[in-house]
């Protein structure tokens, strides 16, 4: 593998020239500055990433123990959770003294960034988020953090396990690979898709002024801020990454920006909100919304362009596209619209359609093969084979501008 | 039989290589296959042992046709950024930033000669030299906005059919990986690198 050019050599081995010529050249929020800057120094430094987690147990026990004021817990059963495309998960349990006074046993969770990350973020804005939003809508319950992975060794933080299901059993030869284009028989659509665009319209409504979300920057409001920061992460992470320019994606993204909508009202939009980043009990309800790292403050039809893209959904049984493997897409935005109060306003979605291969095509066909190149990620094989989902997404992309332009 | 094999002159003599590399990968997929994965009880690394297998799989498919692959993008690549030099050399509205653009062309096609027998290249002069068209067309493409009206309508009508044309080629490229909803309708990569039995350069 070489670099063929100086701009690969520099994505590569990045100077501090180079560092300070992307970080002046996309408007980004603070905290995604901060996580993509130290992502470009990581790069200088010839680490590849580690798969023995054993090393984890002394550090994570030591760090409980602070954390916690206890020195008589025990950690055990630390095990590597499968799935997790972005971050590395573990479980484990955790045998403390609970405030009543008891001595209990709490199954929990470890989300951690792999030495690369496919999508780089932020864990503290990601711990400030699911309590922002803890008791709001199902959420897993953080209960440590270690944003910085001064303790740990890499950022992490520390949530309650939950149990349930997030991929009902596929139909023969039809594994999917986080999440896309899964399969929900009629049962578990009927069970499900109310449920799924309830709590959409409620995570749009919490009221993200009276929370504390210190690490994300506020857009003003009725201007095009939010796209231009949004924009700023995705085309940065873009030319930090790519092995390869591609001709497709700079017409893109000059179309984005060309086109930008004002956003009258930031709401706090999810950033990943589709099949496979929920989990239901066997009674069918929803008992948690998961993968919260790409929030942001910005315009709800980001999040419906998201769950209604044809590449995440699945089909019904007479082959027809379902929004999220759930409804038909009409539907899913109907019923948005009764339960939310907000209007779908179609020409705004299709830009979000545009935005939303973009950024897919960034993570599948950039991010993902750059931590596979460098040797990074716990999922080499897997960030390699993914790129086939970046040259679907491009193709997508390119139709649809193609529309946008006739 | 010999026809199957590929042939190399070693210091005189005829050489095979065998086996080739089509079945180096597909003997490493049935083991992983048939052997591996049945014995690993952890979720994770089945998981992983069967992406491995699968891409093992897609390389047993593509690996024969690479080196062509580039050489179809070398010569698009060389057409098209030939094109548009022509494009801004009869235009006299083109922004300075643009001619410098056009200059960059003009040097690189001092290394990687249009008319040069590039298919005597060795891959990584031919990727390298595509690597570097790419950027020189994607500065193109960010200059777009200083293009004076007209100049940018000339531009986006030379573009649009280079544009189907990459997503047709690499549609096609991933098709075997399996991430495709519309797979069936895509061409094998086969059929669209060649044509009567040659590299399909310059036919439309």
């Amino acid at each position: 593998m070489s670099n063929y050019t100086p701009t690969l050599a520099e994505r590569t081995q990045p100077s501090q020239q180079w560092i300070q010529q992307v970080r002046i050249s996309y408007p980004v929020e603070r905290a995604i500055d901060e996580v993509f800057t130290r992502k470009l120094h990581n790069r200088l430094r010839p680490v590849e990433h580690i798969m023995d987690f054993s090393t984890l147990q002394a550090p994570l026990l030591h760090f409980l123990k602070e954390e916690t004021g206890q020195s008589n817990i025990v950690v055990e059963n630390l095990k590597r959770l499968s799935g997790g495309a972005s971050k590395e998960q573990f479980t484990f349990d955790l045998t403390w003294q609970a405030e009543s006074g008891q001595r209990e046993t709490l199954c929990l969770m470890i989300r951690m960034d792999p030495t690369e990350s496919i999508v780089e973020t932020h864990r503290l804005r990601e711990c400030q988020i699911l309590r922002a939003m803890w008791g709001e809508v199902p959420v897993p319950e953080v209960l440590w953090i270690d944003p910085l992975g001064e303790k740990l060794g890499r950022p992490a933080l520390i949530a309650r396990f939950l149990e349930g299901t997030v991929q009902p059993e596929q139909p023969a030869n039809s594994e999917k690979m986080s999440g896309v284009g899964m399969y929900f028989n009629p049962a578990l659509r009927a069970g499900l898709g109310q449920q799924f665009v309830n709590i959409l319209a409620k995570i749009h409504a919490v009221d993200w002024r009276k929370k504390d979300l210190s690490t994300f920057d506020t857009p003003a409001l009725n201007s095009t801020q939010a796209n231009e920061w949004a924009i700023g992460l995705w085309e940065r992470a873009w030319n930090e990454d790519t092995l390869s320019a591609h001709p497709i994606m700079e017409r893109a993204v000059l179309w984005l920006k060309e086109n930008m909508p004002v956003v009258d009202e930031p709401v706090i939009v999810h950033g990943d909100y589709r099949s496979g980043n929920f989990m239901y009990t066997p009674t069918l309800d929803i008992n948690a919304i998961f993968d919260w790292e790409l929030a942001y403050l910005g315009d709800y039809h980001d999040d419906l362009s998201w769950a209604t893209l044809e590449l995440f959904g699945g089909h019904d049984e007479a082959g027809d596209p379902l929004a999220s493997s759930l409804m038909p897409p009409s539907d899913f935005l109907e019923r948005y619209e009764r339960a939310s109060g907000n209007k779908v306003n179609t020409n705004t979605l299709a830009y979000y359609h545009i935005f939303s291969y973009y950024k897919i095509a960034v993570i599948a066909a950039a991010t993902s093969v750059r931590v596979a190149y460098s040797r990074r990620t716990h999922l080499d094989a897997m960030m390699n084979f993914a790129s086939g989902l970046g040259s679907v997404a491009i193709s997508e992309l390119n139709r649809l501008l193609d529309k946008a332009t006739t | 039989m010999i026809e199957t094999r590929t042939l190399k002159i070693i210091n005189g003599k005829t050489c095979v290589m065998s086996p080739e590399i089509e079945q180096f990968l597909s003997g490493m997929k049935k083991t992983i296959e048939d052997v591996v994965m049945p014995n690993l009880s952890d979720r994770f690394a089945q998981e992983q042992a069967s992406i491995v297998a699968a891409s093992l799989g897609f390389l047993g498919l593509i690996q024969d046709k690479t080196f062509h692959y580039e050489l179809l993008e070398n010569q698009e690549y060389k057409r098209v950024l030939t094109d548009i030099n022509e494009l801004l050399s009869n235009t006299f509205s083109a922004p300075a930033a643009i001619i410098e653009t056009t200059t960059k062309v003009t040097d690189h096609f001092d290394t990687d000669k249009v008319d040069d027998p590039t298919y005597l290249r060795p891959y990584k002069f031919i990727r390298g030299s595509n690597e570097a068209m790419k950027e020189l067309l994607c500065e193109f493409i960010q200059q777009q906005a200083e293009m004076p009206t007209e100049l940018r309508t000339a531009f986006e009508a030379l573009m649009k059919p280079f544009f189907k044309s990459i997503e047709l080629r690499e549609r096609s490229w991933v098709k075997a990986l399996g991430f495709d909803p519309e797979a069936e309708q895509q061409a094998d990569i086969a059929d669209l690198l060649y044509k009567d039995g040659l590299l399909n350069i310059g036919k439309r």
